[in-house]
């Protein structure tokens, strides 16, 4: 176990910058999300769970796909150069460590391997961070995530008075730490702080074969009365991964993009002669709480929910997936 | 007299158990005790939900819109900022005006539910006003059907908006070198996911079919990035444009945080120096700056 005082951890952030692009929650006009770091702004790796999820990183809000241009009767793509820059992810939350592994399973199984994720997630070394206090929008407990220790990452931190523990997981990790020879200390007798308990709990055991049986359920009518239809909590989940392809042409060139997607939207499901089969919010309210509780765990074998809290922050009038768990378990069929 | 929310839950009680409604909109206690989010009864037994408290927020107007094809007549509670955006829904001819059964509030001001998460509940008291609270205009119901009275009378508070701290931020933002403005802006809207949100919550955005609902046609492409970004920021403030009754409501929906109301205060500033004094959704029958021509018209363009 080793220790670096919280003074330090810039210089440490920069060792690293010499090799990859850092990336770590910092604070800019009013919000904190993850930022490259470029040894002037301002951190605030302390402060809980970051606005945005780190998730497009590795998979873009926008991403450019491919080229094509056409001359007289020949037409020609240019593949995107691959995505081939090293990027050393700090200060990641047990929540989000898991849901790195929810859109590995949707990116990375099943018989197809999308190059683009692929490459930018193999490049990619994690540096967790654990939780010793929990936000009142909390409930990653309720998913088996502990707070205290991040599933899948190559070095574990854990908060200090005066600076972070770290602990080597994976060979990669030990590489990153070597890395920082003369600025990290032997952790001595310093001991792992105790892991945040979030008040938030809420039972899933039964919810996915309770909603395999509610499709039809007037549940979803009252649920759904409040909600305005926008992509707030799509966009702000670490584990929804939608996109649409769509291409922007200019006279005889173009280019082929994907950009994120939400299942709130209408635009999403309407076919091309104009019919929508899910032509209002309730249809797709429904749609994005059985994604995640419900189709995700029948394919994946897990839940697409991380208990991060985001949704439940920033929605504008409430919705809240755990009240739904609870609900949803309480009606009757 | 009972407490306001006594009432309220009375009054919904009476016109749901009478028939005179089938449906009453109105607040409800949330997950956390900051959270006071839309409550839809159906049910005189389920009047009870109903709440009233310093973070009844949200505007209950554009709710409307979903029954616009029922047969259904609605009650809502309407504070001074919800009763102009059903002003600007009835000038829109979006619903007629005997669906509607409007029990107003005289609103002493809403509090920063964001504010009040982060100083906890034993500091209720000294949680701000809303920021969209703060150069409020009419916080009596410019139309009603009938009005509820606060028992014995803490005075309503006074009209907020100084016209001074109403444009005050939009003023700072005009000082700025057209540089710093560029920046400022491309730098709020570099943030924008494009979720909508201040879209759906606002009630002067009500077309059948929205242009960024039609990605295909061209028009606003789907990428998340700054030309697009701004392309859409500048099309739905320009859409509001004499139709915005600053409800505040796009900036608190926001989850990015983005000052959405400076530009639309800056566009309702240019409209009152352009075309004269002008605040929609406070008189049923006086028509938009932008929806009327006049010969006097100004013919420059800021």
């Amino acid at each position: 176990m080793l220790k670096i005082a919280k003074d330090k951890l810039p210089q440490l952030l920069q060792a690293w910058a010499a090799g990859a692009r850092v990336f770590v929650p910092q604070e800019k006009d009013g919000t904190r999300v993850f930022l490259p770091w470029d040894g002037q702004g301002k951190l605030t790796l302390d402060e809980g769970n970051t606005l945005e999820p780190p998730k497009d990183l590795f998979f873009p809000r926008t991403e450019t796909m491919y080229r094509y241009q056409v001359q007289g009767q020949e037409a020609g793509v240019t593949e995107v150069p691959p995505f081939d820059a090293k990027m050393v992810l700090v200060g990641v939350r047990s929540c989000d460590a898991r849901s790195f592994a929810i859109m590995d399973d949707v990116f990375l199984t099943k018989g197809y391997v999308d190059e683009f994720y692929r490459r930018r997630r193999e490049n990619t070394r994690v540096v967790a961070l654990a939780c010793t206090e929990a936000a009142p929008t909390c409930f990653c407990t309720t998913f088996g995530i502990d707070p205290g220790r991040a599933e899948g990452v190559d070095v574990q931190m854990w908060p200090l008075a005066d600076g972070y523990l770290l602990e080597v997981v994976t060979e990669a990790g030990q590489e990153l730490l070597e890395q920082g020879t003369g600025l990290l200390t032997d952790a001595g007798k310093e001991e792992i702080p105790a892991a945040a308990k979030p008040g938030l709990v809420v039972d899933i055991d039964g919810v996915t074969a309770k909603l395999q049986r509610m499709f039809e359920h007037p549940y979803w009518t009252a649920v759904s009365r409040k909600c305005l239809g926008c992509g707030a909590c799509t966009y702000l989940c670490p584990t929804c991964h939608c996109f649409d392809i769509q291409g922007e042409n200019r006279g005889n060139s173009g280019y082929k993009f994907r950009c994120w997607d939400s299942c709130m939207f209408s635009e999403y499901t309407r076919m091309a002669g104009g019919h929508n089969p899910r032509p209002s919010k309730k249809e797709r309210l429904r749609n994005r709480f059985l994604h995640k509780l419900q189709y995700f765990p029948e394919r994946y074998g897990k839940f697409a929910c991380v208990g991060c809290g985001r949704c439940l922050d920033r929605c504008p009038v409430n919705v809240d997936i755990t009240r739904v768990i609870r609900e949803v378990k309480e009606v009757t069929l | 007299m009972s407490s306001l929310q006594e009432q309220m839950r009375a009054r919904a009680r009476e016109l749901l158990t009478q028939g005179a409604v089938q449906m009453v909109i109105g607040w409800e206690k949330g997950t956390f005790w900051y959270l006071s989010p839309p409550a839809f009864i159906t049910e005189p037994g389920e009047c009870d939900r109903l709440v009233w408290d310093e973070f009844c927020t949200n505007n209950l107007a554009k709710y409307l819109l979903d029954y616009k094809h029922t047969g259904d007549k609605i009650a809502l509670f309407v504070k001074g900022c919800d009763a102009r955006g059903i002003v600007r829904l009835l000038q829109d001819n979006q619903i007629a005006r005997e669906r509607v059964y409007l029990i107003g509030i005289k609103c002493p001001g809403v509090k920063d539910g964001r504010q009040a998460a982060a100083l906890g509940e034993e500091r209720r008291g000294e949680v701000s006003p809303a920021e969209k609270c703060r150069f409020c205009t009419h916080p009596e119901p410019v139309i009603y059907d009938e009005l509820l009275q606060e028992d014995g009378g803490e005075a309503i508070r006074e009209a907020a908006a100084a016209a001074e701290g109403r444009f005050a931020e939009v003023e700072r933002v005009e000082a700025m070198s057209p540089d710093e403005r560029y920046a400022f802006w491309t730098a709020a809207y570099d943030r924008c996911l494009r979720c909508y949100a201040c879209r759906n919550i606002c009630p002067a955005c009500n077309c059948r079919e929205c242009i960024f609902d039609r990605s295909q046609s061209g028009w606003c492409g789907k990428q998340m990035n700054r030309s697009e970004n701004m392309f859409f920021a500048i099309t739905r403030a320009m859409h509001v444009a004499g139709r915005c009754i600053e409800c505040g409501e796009c900036e608190r929906v926001c989850p990015e945080g983005i000052p959405i109301m400076t530009l639309n205060k800056k566009i309702i500033k240019d409209l009152n120096e352009l075309f004269g004094e002008y605040e929609a959704g406070v008189d049923l029958e006086a028509r938009l700056p932008l929806g009327q021509y006049k010969l006097d018209d100004p013919e420059e363009f800021h």
